[in-house]
């Protein structure tokens, strides 16, 4: 799946996480979070296995995480790809 | 759990809730949006274009989930109207609230605080990285609406006393001529100076234009708020980077509001480790060069001997067919800036 288009899904709400996409020369993953210092590599690591799944290669990922678990950013995540697949 | 709200009544509660917070509720905005607790409204915010403001929530209801409810839904809004960063202002005070949700702080100046969603500044900044040199640089930032000979002559002084100087044409897109168009004869009618290097504001020069004056306290003048707030982020993060330790202005013999910022420069920018450089304006004729000078002469169809006043890419330009909607606009609107 690619990314063709500018889609977003999720929220701002403790626990949850809002993902932006957008389509980009090469795979950049920007992570903002509440828990960022104790939690962004496992956060970073559910996104990358998000991605290899969808077979996402390019593309800017900018996700706001307000501690949200994993099931809630593969959720949100894939949901947000899935808004902006060509 | 956020909705739009759209009837006469909805926004007539907004407008009580906003202040009540002791807040103003300025018209004027794309999306107004709300929660309910009940029948009551309990938290509201609005969005003008990437700006958002009048954030509002009830005093039983904050610490709660509401201010993420309200910025999720102006954020979905933005993003479907094609805004990907988005700013808040508002008073310092609140700007720990907006970091909680990822917003980023790029500037607060005591009485107005400036953050963004989406690290544009920092990017901005990255993708000039290339443009860094070793010494002593220099600044102007300028509308160039459009370029004459009077920014050229500031132009040229000041490239003659620095390393490198750095040329920020202001984006915000309200001038008579269009941004690209104010940045190509900026690029042309400065090609020839080697040290000059001429760059795009992006979003961070704060104009009047945007700037939200909702939250500021009764006896604040928004003008001078939105000032301070401009220079904070350019002495606090741009001029860092850039290595400027100066900023040069025209003298402003016409415009008031012109000469207010450079009075906010001459006061302000020390404090932020720049150096404000006021150099004479170029005449012609014994009166200073002005941009408004060419608007009008544009305008009135008067070119003849425009020479006198731009150089001549900026002369091309003005008897070429682009210049016509330039004109148009500019019988529309007389008198804007």
């Amino acid at each position: 799946m690619g990314i063709a288009r500018k889609a977003q899904a999720g929220t701002l709400q403790s626990s949850d996480v809002m993902v932006f996409v957008e389509p980009a020369e090469a795979l950049v993953v920007e992570i903002e979070s509440t828990v960022k210092r104790q939690f962004e590599h496992l956060i970073r690591a559910q996104i990358e296995r998000v991605l290899r799944a969808q077979g996402v290669t390019a593309g800017r990922i900018r996700v706001t995480d307000r501690g949200a678990l994993d099931y809630a950013i593969a959720a949100r995540l894939e949901t947000a790809l899935r808004r902006a697949g060509g | 759990m956020a909705t739009q709200l759209l009837g006469r009544g909805d926004v007539e509660r907004a407008r009580r809730l906003i202040e009540s917070q002791g807040l103003a509720f300025e018209p004027g905005f794309d999306d107004l949006v709300g929660a309910f607790e009940g029948d009551a409204l309990v938290a509201v915010g609005a969005r003008q274009a990437a700006v958002l403001k009048m954030i509002a929530v009830a005093p039983s209801e904050q610490g709660g989930p509401l201010l993420g409810a309200i910025v999720t839904e102006l954020a979905h809004l933005a993003g479907a109207a094609g805004h990907e960063a988005l700013f808040v202002f508002t008073r310092p005070s609140s700007a720990g609230s907006f970091e909680a949700l990822g917003f980023e702080l790029l500037a607060s100046s005591g009485r107005a605080a400036l953050l963004e969603s989406g690290h544009g500044l920092a990017r901005w900044l990255e993708a000039h990285r290339g443009l860094l040199r070793a010494g002593d640089h220099g600044a102007v930032v300028a509308n160039c609406n459009p370029f004459t000979l009077g920014h050229r002559g500031l132009v040229e002084e000041a490239a003659r006393r620095v390393d490198t100087l750095y040329l920020l044409v202001v984006r915000e897109d309200h001038s008579a001529f269009p941004f690209e168009a104010r940045l190509r004869l900026v690029r042309e009618g400065t090609a020839d100076l080697a040290n000059v290097q001429v760059l795009d504001t992006s979003r961070y020069a704060v104009s009047a234009l945007t700037f939200p004056a909702y939250f500021l306290a009764r006896g604040d003048d928004a003008a001078e708020v939105q000032m301070e707030l401009d220079l904070t982020l350019f002495g606090r993060r741009i001029a860092p980077f850039f290595g400027i330790r100066r900023r040069f202005f025209g003298t402003e013999p016409y415009c008031a509001t012109t000469r207010r910022y450079n009075e906010a420069m001459a006061r302000l920018l020390p404090g932020l480790g720049v150096e404000p450089v006021e150099l004479q304006r170029r005449t012609a004729d014994g009166a200073a060069i002005s941009a408004s000078q060419v608007r009008a002469r544009l305008r009135d169809g008067r070119l003849d001997g425009i020479e006198a006043l731009v150089p001549a890419s900026t002369a091309a330009f003005l008897r070429s067919g682009e210049a016509a909607a330039v004109r148009e606009r500019l019988r529309r609107e007389e008198g804007r800036h």
